[in-house]
């Protein structure tokens, strides 16, 4: 067997996050020789699902509130297991770790547990599996497309999501607190609680959306397209201040500030997505902890194909050598060559924008927001809840004009036991937000059932690098790295561009634009004789 | 001549996975069962093969397997949480020619039972089994006998080259699922995942 410095790798691939692992599901039938490294433990980066034990440990160690940059040197001790590493004795330059575990993306994370969380229900830490990225994909996305024409969607279960929400006013008719969003004609028509008048405003809305993209509609909102969208949705289709709020919601914008244009696209996107892939759902969500279980596919896929993994093997950049390669020094004291180097990006810009997040453990179902949109149509696992500026008592008073937006999961999705779910809460970072996303879950609770606890509560925050690669070279060799997970609330094709610029530097003229990520099905039947045993 | 494929598709489908060190013979033994091949010079890591398919008949029930390598990803024990989901058994691998490979076998032990479904039926096998003729034996039949019990798994040995015991783990772990009705519930039934077969693809993703 090969030992991993004999040979010059075609590339090395620092972090399992979701762009690099869908480099190495791309890559996985090149024959290009790759290594795949994590310094971590576990799979998927940011983009990991963690065990409640997982989830103490990473909140310790992103539990600063200072972005300062710390070299990981991490001795190669707890690398058990390795087998045929050989050592040798090159010297390097101190250098920054690339894909260490302390990246500044992360911060001010911390774990509450309700004091009585056994006794509440509670179970075992490994029963969990929270997501560090519950994104919902769109069924547009051309992530999927990606995954269906690579084959990799086979090794994904992806369940539905299902009725948006907008907190509120109590609403007379149905008495509740919680309006669920209309989101197609015969929606809007059966809505009880909508007026006539109303409901006119907002057909005219929904058929103009439909086709914004016509010359005919362009002339309506073009010249007006970095203007808010509240504004045109008032001045243009007269919507009141619910139906406002509905349609906002749908952007899942984080400042509320959504322009026209941005706000069109989005709501096109929702409204296009319904019915996609069957009826009554919009977007889908990987089971057992969102993006990180494709992370985790597509690392199989680079695994089947030839690639060699490795974790808990943080690395850092050695001197250039006389060839042209890149050098790399693992934690285990391993030097190796590539001569083409792909990580993500470790730091957030100065002028990034950052989200606060908590997730939480909840012992109850919170079985009503789960209904079954259409006949047919699958059992939702994920709900969406919008808070929208101002509709939390404090948020307008301590001067945080932002919306609130909870994802919460039922037990379908893997992330806990039966008989609880996982709410996930996001809003744009301010000092008060912890204050307002806990304000945020207890009027989710309240509204959604009559008793719950919270049983676990992690809190981060979280920024973004550039959303543009970084490519340097070294001579002939090319250091690329991929921007970190974007902040939205839904997965932005935008970080596929950057996985195809990716594959295509480690591709070289070997890249047919046509055949990224178009692979037949691996799998082949053995032969067919029936064996039969009684 | 392709059978009626209606009802080789409706067949349930059991998923197994094969574990256990690397050089233990996990894929020998998938290729020996699957399709019959043995390459004596092959000892290579495995590159290419995802899953094999077999269809196999318990107390005149046919079933659908899918049998699972573990595509290196053993090498440095880096096997993803999610090769572990929805299996319905786990055969652990090591090889009798070597102490080293049977001594690791109870940190597989432990990994399959962290992640796996915890009514997955566990089966272990000592390969190589052809070695002892030429007096390769390092592990003793009832050494590895008695670990499987202590582990509540099945047990035998087989050899790959010789063909001998190939299909016997196979057929004895699925015979042990199929008497855990809990556990074949969802190889029949449809789950609550969503189907892209059934939907229609987005065409031409839109190029804004």
């Amino acid at each position: 067997m090969e030992t991993l410095s004999a040979e010059t790798w075609d590339t090395v691939i620092c972090g399992t996050g979701l762009s690099q692992s869908l480099l190495a599901l791309a890559l996985s039938r090149s024959k290009k020789r790759i290594l795949h490294l994590d310094a971590n433990d576990f799979y998927g980066e940011h983009e990991a699902a963690l065990s409640l034990q997982e989830a103490d440990a990473w909140a310790h160690a992103h539990a600063g509130g200072d972005v300062t940059h710390q070299l990981d040197n991490k001795p190669a001790s707890t690398n058990n297991g390795n087998e045929d590493i050989a050592s040798d004795g090159d010297k390097f330059l101190t250098a920054p770790v690339l894909s260490g575990k302390e990246s500044t993306l992360f911060r001010n994370a911390h774990v509450r547990k309700h004091h009585n969380a056994e006794a509440q229900g509670l179970s075992f830490p490994r029963a969990y599996s929270l997501a560090l990225a519950p994104q919902i994909i769109y069924t547009q996305s051309k992530l999927l497309s990606q995954l269906v024409s690579s084959k990799a969607y086979r090794q994904v279960e992806f369940l539905a999501v299902g009725s948006f929400f907008v907190y509120g006013t109590t609403d007379a008719a149905s008495g509740t607190i919680l309006a669920r969003i209309p989101s197609s004609r015969e929606d809007v028509f059966s809505a009880q609680s909508i007026p006539a008048r109303s409901k006119r405003a907002l057909m005219k809305f929904l058929k103009f959306v439909i086709d914004y993209d016509s010359d005919e509609h362009k002339l309506v909102w073009q010249a007006r397209a970095d203007e808010p969208l509240s504004e045109f949705l008032i001045e243009h289709f007269k919507l009141d201040e619910r139906l406002q709020n509905s349609t906002l919601a749908l952007t899942l914008t984080l400042d509320g500030k959504v322009t026209v244009k941005d706000g069109l696209v989005t709501i096109h996107r929702h409204l296009t997505s319904i019915g996609l892939f069957g009826s009554g759902f919009c977007a889908v969500y990987p089971k057992w902890g969102g993006t990180s279980e494709i992370a985790q596919v597509g690392c199989r896929a680079g695994a089947v194909g030839g690639s060699t993994y490795m974790l808990d093997t943080p690395v850092s950049m050695g001197e250039a050598d006389h060839g042209g390669n890149i050098s790399l020094k693992l934690s285990n004291e391993v030097s190796i060559r590539t001569t083409t180097l792909i990580s993500s990006q470790q730091t957030c810009s100065t002028t990034s924008p950052s989200i606060s997040r908590v997730v939480a453990v909840i012992n109850s179902p919170l079985q009503s927001l789960f209904e079954i949109l259409a006949e047919g149509a699958p059992t939702p696992a994920v709900a969406v809840v919008a808070f929208p500026s101002g509709s939390l008592p404090n948020n307008s008073q301590s001067g945080s004009d932002v919306p609130v937006y909870a994802f919460v999961h039922s037990s379908e999705t893997g992330e806990c036991p039966s008989g609880q779910s996982v709410v996930y809460l996001t809003m744009q970072a301010a000092p008060q937000s912890p204050h307002v996303l806990d304000m945020a879950l207890t009027a989710l609770l309240q509204a959604a059932t009559t008793t719950a606890d919270i049983l676990y509560k992690l809190y981060y925050e979280q920024a973004t690098s550039s959303r543009q690669p970084l490519v340097t070279s070294q001579g002939s060799a090319t250091v690329f790295e991929l921007p970190s997970p974007s902040l939205g609330l839904a997965f932005d094709d935008e970080n596929l561009v950057a996985v195809k610029e990716a594959w295509k530097i480690v591709m070289k003229d070997e890249a047919l634009d046509d055949a990224f990520m178009k692979f037949e099905d691996r799998e082949g039947m053995g032969d067919d004789d029936d064996d039969v045993y009684d | 001549m392709a059978p009626a494929s209606s009802s080789e598709d409706s067949l349930p489908v059991l998923k197994i996975l094969l574990i256990g060190p690397s050089g233990a013979g996990k894929s020998a033994l998938l290729l020996r069962y699957c399709e019959d091949q043995f390459d004596p010079e092959s000892t290579t890591a495995t590159i290419g093969i995802d899953f094999k398919t077999k269809k196999l008949a318990v107390r005149g029930k046919a079933y659908k397997l899918n049998i699972f390598d573990t595509a290196g990803q053993e090498r440095f024990r880096t096997l993803s949480t999610s090769y572990y989901r929805g299996a319905h058994g786990v055969i652990l691998v090591y090889d009798i020619s070597n102490k080293k490979s049977f001594a690791s076998m109870e940190k597989w032990f432990d990994e399959a039972r962290l992640n796996a479904n915890p009514d997955a039926a566990l089966y272990l096998v000592g390969t190589k089994l052809d070695k002892v003729a030429t007096g390769g034996r390092a592990v003793s039949f009832e050494q590895g006998k008695a670990f499987a019990e202590a582990q509540g798994a099945e047990f035998c040995e087989i050899s790959s080259k010789t063909r001998e015991n190939v299909k016997r783990p196979f057929v004895e772990v699925v015979d042990k699922i199929v008497q855990k009705p809990q556990l074949i519930a969802g190889a029949t039934a449809g789950s609550k995942s969503i189907d892209f077969n059934m939907g229609s693809l987005p065409s031409s993703p839109c190029s804004c």
